[in-house]
Formats: structure tokens, C-alpha cells, sequence
């Protein structure tokens, strides 16, 4: 364990009020903050000390302590630091919400309402989120005493009240869950006068599949399994933040090749599914040269990685202190032949694409984010990126071997439209074929893994971990409780901040420019619902 | 003979029609580095729709039952109406381009219609922007025809394609003329970059927005009906503005080279409509209208230089 220089102290103790008792776990500083203080303190840390917030969840611990814990976590970027205030609700199911000063914090909060049961008091939006009316509004599922093998009896009673919005003229396209493409379900609710979308409300929870409650039961390798399938474009970059939860909560420490070959696995993630999307938004301009590029280009990388590690999406790579795959020298010469190759294709079917006026006249100012809403929404990955927020985990929490592969710089863009995230995109697949080379390059000569590892957890405390996904900052938050077995595991998807902006990027653009809307944000239904 | 030139006239639309759509979609896949499917597929695809079951929405009026069958119906009568390869013919009962402009009306006031009956979202969406566009492609498309009937003195088709041939010091008018059309036939067959056919985004869909509802045997009408259309439109610009190789008398011998030459035309439409939908995005909705308008100057810029 690394232990807290009094340098370090010194900077944690300029966030932390001076009554309070801290307790540091790792990288972590947490104090109780009375429930009647937290507004205030919160929005202190928020707003005063620019800290971002990294989740809001919540603990069931009536069994072993006779009360639920409310955890929030902030992250100090630079400095690989989390900040976690936490109030406790002993014999009551009501909390002060602090969304009216720290807006991201809602949906947090209607999450906690609806999995725990806890009601936030003040928070505007009283709707449940992700469990939709068939399942009975007084079963809280992730409380410890559901039993999560017993389904609970349908309810039939309930109705979502959707925003409406009336006037002459108006008219409301409900549109999925189920979609013509290959795509995750999810309903759209549209109120358009004319073409103009006046209204567009996401309404999501269609995959939702106990992933949080699944986490507390599954026996180890199969949480490790189960991360992976969060979202499964996201696959190695989930089950690198879990893995790194549970390695800093067993104090293990990695064999330095299996940093460096994590941000490889990371990085061709990550040069996959931007190629998809790149060629997807092309496509969904019916621009189809550039569509049938970018699903060419995919293919590649995808076959690389199936050619690497046996799976397409990366998957049963990550394992607790390494990887499970190695990169020989013959695979590596190969590999760095084939990024000339990759690399030289993609600037020349770039270089057409933004030759081409027809389609840069459908990207540009077509759904534009206003940096302002996107602020207070804690808009995060490529999205915040295309409207200047300069936000990457990579950098901000240098993991794996960051550290010494850092990126140039974090790209942005300003205009916050579609062409602004295609542009993020495309400076992002740049940028992570230099650091694949430069991984490679400096290889050092060690163990993949830890054999034989032996793990043990310590007892009764958390972790926090961040990974830079291609979407986006993917957080983990994992707890242990007094046998040192894992109790709760808090997976946040970039994708469950950034589907709360999307309604404001669609606002007064015509109907059938939305769909590409939609594919420049490429978010996860399966990690919003999990 | 008469009569089995009649035969050929008649059934030469809605059997090669589906071969124009195989083709365009062939020379796409080409494009896209894909190997794509045989060009014979959408004969398989209306033989395979045909013989499946449909489901009709219980709040469907007899409008949405009956429309591909006028729809398809117009198709037949206007494809059976113009000049594919014997402009000798003189078709003076429905050969008119009046006629043939309206007949085609009839079919898309039909097809809106059948798109709003069921009620759905996507139907209303469809058939709204598809009145907007017929409305505004409707000036330009006359305005082409007058161009040429002004120069041939007739607006019967027949007599025009026969009497064109030769009009060479109107040789711009036409080419004019031919452009103005051809952006107007873009929106008439729902092509890029106006609508995309191969689209699965219902929101940005025009006419399979309005065909969503159809399933089974009027689902193949449907579709047959708008590669019918398609191949009416290729046979009108091939015909009416450059009728060279057009049969002058009713020999066998005559008949089948015309044919080819009216074939090679219809691949080299085939080809241009492939091309443009590779290499260009489609437009916004908004930015359609402008173009409508060019089609529009186009032709008004055409009937000018005639005098």
C-alpha cells in the first residue's frame, strides 16, 4: 500500500471540513458528514473546489450496522485522489437531496430511491428510473434482504408520466423500445411541431438485468465475467476498472508488462468502436463509402484482437494482478506493420470524408450541445470532449502505464455538433495508435500475470477505480464487508451521465437528423440499465 | 405483330423493373467493396412476398387494403402508355403527358393516404414529407415535358419521342430540359439525396415510412409498384429527350436491337443513380425544396431558349 505522504495529507486536508474524522483507504479520504450538513459540503467540494463528482450510491448495511450509508464520491483530478463524503440514515428512508445545488447528482438519487427504497427529499423528479411499472414499487431490489432468486409479483397499476407538451400543431411519435436496426432497445418519446423537435425524452431501463445485485452474489471469476458484460462494446475497459478495484482492495501489486499491455487491450478497444462509430455516423448520413470504410476498419482491429487473445470483444482477458495474454516479439512486429497499414487507410478514407461538402453540410451544426448545459450535467468522454470539457481518466487518474505512455493531449473541440464528436473521434483513433506503437515499443520483459495469486481481501473498506473507456470515464466503486468478501459493486457507464444530454442536443433539430444525433453519442443502453 | 407488340409494351415495365432495382443495388454493393446480392433478388424477394401471410391493422379502412392495388394498377396503365422502343405507335388514348403526370398523381395521393389510415407515427411522418416534395417536384416535372412537347408541337408522347429526333438547334433546350428532369425523377423514386432507400432509420425514412405498415402480398405490390415508377421515370428521360435508336417501323429485326438500346440507356441510368447514392451524403430535409426550385429554373431557362 502506498503510503500517504504528509504532502499529501496536506492537499487532502484543504477539501475536508475541520471537525471532520477522516478515514484514508489507499487513495481514498472519507468522512461522516451529518445529514443535515451534506448540501452544504457537497456543493462546497462541487462548486468551490472544482472537484467532479464520480457517483453517488448507496449501502446496505442494517445487518451489520443498523443503517444505510449514503457514499459520494469526488474525484480530485491530477492527483489520483477521491474525496468521499458519506451521511447515514439510521431507522429512516429519507435523505436531503442535493440535486437542486449539484445537478448531475438526480439521477443518482432517483437510482437510490428507486433500488433502495430511500426517498430524496427536495429532488424534483419523482419518477423511477431504469424499473418500469411492472415491478411493484415497494420491492427494493438492491436492499439485502431481497432475495434476488424470487421474482416478485407484477404490478399492474403504475403509468410513467412522460412530459407533454400541448399546443396546436403538436404532435407525439413514440418511437421504440424496439428498433429496425441491430441495435439495444430503448423508447424515444418525440413532441414535434412540424419537422422541429420541440420535446425528445429518452426513456430507457429496457435491459436492465440485476447487474448490481448479480456483482454481490456471483462467486469471484464470474463477477470478473459478469463486469465484462456491463456493456459489451465496452467489455475490456469494464472489467480493467473492476479488476483494478479488486486489486488495490488485495493490496497487489502488477508486474509492470501487464500495465503495458493493458493499455494496449485498451487502446484497440478503444481504435475498434471509434472506427465503428466514425463509419456508422457517415453511414447514417447515407454517406456509404465512408460507412462501408468504417465497419472495414473495425473488422480489422477486431480480428486482431481475436488473433491476440481469442475474443473479438477482449473478453477473459483481465484477471486479477495481469492479463491473461501475451504479445510475443512475432506478434508484435506483426502487430506494428499492420497499425501502418490500419493507420494509412484511415487517413486516406478520412481524407475523402471531409472532402466531401454534402456530408460535412449534415455534421455540422447539427446537434449542438451548449457547453453550459453540458457542464451542469457532468457530461463526460467523447461527448464533453466535442464541447471543450477537458476530462480523461487516462490523464486525470493515470492507471495501467499511462503514466509513461501519457497521450499528447487530451483532444477537444469547441462546437459541441455532430461534427465536433466525429472530429474527437477521429483525433482519438490517432492518437491511440501512437500509443499502441509506443506501448509496444517499450515492452519491458516480465510476467504477464501474478501466478498462483493468493487473494485476499481487507476488511470493511472500499475502492475506487476509473477507467477511461472509448465512451467515456467508466467508475467502479467496490465495497467489503467484515469477512472481507466483496458487498457491493457500483459499476457507472459513462453512458448513464451523458443519456441525460441527449434530449438537449435533439432539441429544435428536425426529426430525421435525430438518428444521427443518436449515433454521434453512441451511448450504452445496456450500461445505463444495467 | 400489332398485337404482340402490344404484349411487349405492356408487360415490359413491371418485368424488368425489379432488374433495374437489382442492378442499382448491385453496382452499390460493388462501390462499398461488398460482393452484394445477385440482380435478380428482388424478382425473389416480390415471389417470396407474395406468398407470405399479411397482417392488417384492425384500425386499417378499406383505403389501406385497396391501395397498392391502385397503386400498382397506375403503374401498369402508365407503363403501358409510354414509349419504350416504338414511338411509331400513336397512342392517342392515354399517351398524353398530362395524363400520364396526373395518372402518376393518382398513385402517390394514394400512397399518403395508405400511410396515414393506420394511424401510426411513421405513416404520418412519411406521407407529409412525401406531399410536400410531390408538390413542389410536380412544377419542374411539366416544365420538363412542356419543354419538349414545345419543341415536337404535342404533347402526346408517342408523337414527341418520334419527333424529337432530329430537333438539333434545340439540342440545350433539351439537355436543359433533361437536367431539370432528372432531379425531379431523383425525388419522384425517392433516390438520394432525397430519400434513402436502403435506410432502417424509420425517423428519416419518406416512402418506406409509408409502406412500413404493409406486410405479405401488398407489401410486394408496394414495393413492385415503386420500381415500376423507377423504371417509368428512366424510360420517360430516355425516351422524351434522347430517342435515338427508337424503332421507326415494326420489324422483328428492329424491335429487338431497340431494345437493347433501350436497355444499355437503362443501365447507364442505373449506373448514375449508384454513383450518386455512393458518393454523396443525403440532404437535409430542409435544403430539398432548393433544389426542387433549380429543377424548376432549369426548365423556365430551357422553354426560353426555344423562341
Amino acid at each position: 500500500m502506498p503510503l500517504l505522504t504528509t504532502n499529501m495529507i496536506k492537499k487532502i486536508q484543504q477539501f475536508i471540513p475541520k471537525d471532520a474524522q477522516v478515514e484514508f483507504h489507499d487513495n481514498n479520504a472519507t468522512f461522516e458528514v451529518s445529514i443535515l450538513e451534506i448540501k452544504k459540503v457537497a456543493r462546497d467540494l462541487y462548486a468551490n473546489k472544482n472537484l467532479s463528482l464520480k457517483l453517488i450510491t448507496a449501502t446496505d448495511e442494517r445487518e451489520e450496522n443498523g443503517y444505510f450509508k449514503i457514499w459520494y464520491v469526488f474525484g480530485v483530478p491530477k492527483e489520483n485522489l477521491f474525496i468521499i463524503p458519506f451521511i447515514l440514515l439510521k431507522n429512516k428512508t429519507e435523505f436531503p437531496s442535493i440535486s437542486l445545488v449539484i445537478y448531475e447528482a438526480l439521477n443518482y438519487e432517483r437510482k437510490i430511491k428507486t433500488f433502495f427504497g430511500l426517498t430524496p427529499i427536495g429532488c424534483q423528479d419523482k419518477r423511477p428510473i431504469i424499473l418500469h411499472e411492472n415491478w411493484p414499487t415497494d420491492v427494493f431490489p438492491l436492499r439485502k434482504d431481497f432475495d434476488w432468486q424470487k421474482r416478485p409479483q407484477i404490478a399492474t397499476s403504475g403509468i410513467y408520466n412522460f412530459q407533454k407538451v400541448k399546443g396546436e400543431g403538436i404532435y407525439e411519435i413514440p418511437v421504440g423500445p424496439i428498433h429496425a436496426g441491430i441495435i439495444e432497445p430503448g423508447h424515444f418519446r418525440f413532441s414535434v411541431a412540424g419537422e422541429r423537435i420541440v420535446l425528445l425524452e429518452p426513456r430507457l431501463g429496457y435491459t436492465h438485468k440485476g447487474s448490481e445485485k448479480l456483482f454481490e452474489v456471483l462467486p469471484l471469476d464470474e463477477k470478473i465475467k459478469l463486469s465484462e458484460k456491463i456493456s459489451g462494446d465496452s467489455s475490456f475497459s469494464h472489467s480493467l476498472a473492476f479488476c483494478q478495484a479488486l486489486e488495490k482492495l488485495s493490496d497487489t501489486t502488477l508486474p509492470t508488462r501487464a500495465l503495458y499491455l493493458r493499455v494496449i487491450y485498451a487502446e484497440l478497444e478503444r481504435l475498434a468502436n471509434h472506427f465503428g462509430d466514425i463509419g456508422a455516423i457517415m453511414m447514417d448520413t447515407g454517406f456509404n463509402f465512408g460507412g462501408a470504410q468504417g465497419s472495414r476498419l473495425r473488422e480489422m482491429v477486431m480480428q486482431i484482437n481475436e488473433r491476440i487473445t481469442g475474443s473479438r470483444f477482449l473478453r477473459g482477458v483481465n484477471t486479477i494482478g495481469g492479463v491473461t495474454k501475451d504479445i510475443d516479439n512475432l506478434e508484435k512486429n506483426k502487430l506494428l506493420l499492420e497499425l501502418k497499414t490500419i493507420s494509412k487507410d484511415f487517413s486516406k478514407v478520412i481524407g475523402v470524408a471531409l472532402n466531401s461538402t454534402s456530408l460535412l453540410n449534415r455534421l455540422k451544426g447539427t446537434g449542438v450541445l451548449s457547453a453550459e448545459i453540458a457542464k451542469n450535467h457532468g457530461v463526460i468522454g467523447v461527448v464533453g470532449k466535442a464541447v471543450g470539457i477537458i476530462n480523461d481518466a487516462r490523464v486525470d487518474y493515470p492507471y495501467a502505464a499511462y503514466d509513461k505512455l501519457l497521450p499528447d493531449e487530451i483532444v477537444t473541440e469547441q462546437d459541441g455538433d455532430v461534427y465536433a464528436r466525429f472530429l474527437v473521434r477521429i483525433k482519438e483513433a490517432h492518437a491511440s495508435m501512437k500509443i499502441i506503437e509506443d506501448a509496444l515499443d517499450k515492452l519491458p520483459k516480465e510476467d504477464i500475470n501474478i501466478p498462483n495469486l493468493n487473494v485476499v481481501f481487507k476488511k470493511n473498506t472500499f475502492a475506487m477505480s476509473v477507467v477511461e473507456g472509448w465512451r467515456g470515464e467508466i467508475a467502479y466503486f467496490v465495497t467489503t464487508d467484515e469477512n472481507g468478501s466483496i458487498s457491493r459493486v457500483v459499476p457507472r457507464d459513462p453512458s448513464f451521465i451523458n443519456w441525460a444530454v441527449l434530449r438537449d442536443a435533439g432539441f429544435d433539430n428536425v426529426i430525421p437528423d435525430f438518428p444521427l444525433i443518436n449515433k454521434s453519442f453512441n451511448l450504452s443502453y445496456s450500461g445505463n440499465d444495467l | 405483330m400489332t398485337i404482340f407488340i402490344w404484349t411487349i409494351q405492356f408487360i415490359f415495365i413491371p418485368v424488368v423493373s425489379p432488374l433495374c432495382v437489382g442492378i442499382i443495388k448491385k453496382i452499390k454493393a460493388r462501390l462499398q467493396n461488398r460482393e452484394g446480392a445477385s440482380i435478380f433478388q428482388p424478382y425473389k424477394d416480390l415471389w417470396k412476398l407474395l406468398h407470405k401471410d399479411e397482417v392488417i391493422s384492425r384500425d386499417a379502412s378499406w383505403i389501406f387494403s385497396s391501395a397498392p392495388f391502385i397503386i400498382f394498377s397506375v403503374t401498369i396503365v402508365v407503363g403501358a402508355s409510354i414509349p419504350i422502343f416504338e414511338p411509331f405507335f400513336n397512342n392517342t388514348l392515354t399517351g398524353d403527358m398530362l395524363i400520364i403526370v396526373y395518372a402518376l398523381a393518382i398513385g402517390t395521393f394514394f400512397l399518403a393516404l395508405s400511410g396515414m389510415d393506420t394511424g401510426s407515427a411513421f405513416g404520418g411522418l412519411g406521407s407529409s414529407r412525401e406531399m410536400t416534395l410531390s408538390a413542389l417536384a410536380e412544377g419542374g416535372l411539366i416544365f420538363s415535358l412542356l419543354t419538349v412537347a414545345l419543341i415536337s408541337g404535342t404533347t402526346n408522347l408517342f408523337a414527341i419521342s418520334s419527333s424529337i429526333f432530329g430537333q438539333g438547334q434545340h439540342f440545350l433546350s433539351v439537355l436543359l430540359a433533361f437536367s431539370g428532369f432528372f432531379i425531379v425523377l431523383l425525388a419522384e423514386t425517392a433516390r438520394f439525396p432525397y430519400d434513402n432507400p436502403d435506410t432502417h432509420l424509420e425517423l428519416t425514412m419518406i416512402h418506406e415510412a409509408m409502406i412500413l405498415e404493409y406486410s405479405g402480398k401488398r407489401l410486394a405490390l408496394m414495393e413492385w409498384a415503386s420500381a415500376n415508377k423507377l423504371l417509368i421515370f428512366f424510360a420517360l428521360g430516355a425516351n422524351l429527350f434522347f430517342p435515338s435508336g427508337l424503332a421507326q417501323n415494326a420489324y422483328a429485326d428492329a424491335i429487338i436491337l431497340c431494345i437493347v438500346i433501350f436497355m444499355v440507356k437503362i443501365f447507364i441510368f442505373c449506373l448514375v443513380i449508384a454513383l450518386i447514392e455512393s458518393s454523396m451524403a443525403k440532404f437535409r430535409f430542409f435544403r430539398l425544396p432548393d433544389l426542387l426550385l433549380i429543377s424548376f429554373i432549369l426548365n423556365v431557362v430551357a422553354i426560353g431558349l426555344i423562341y
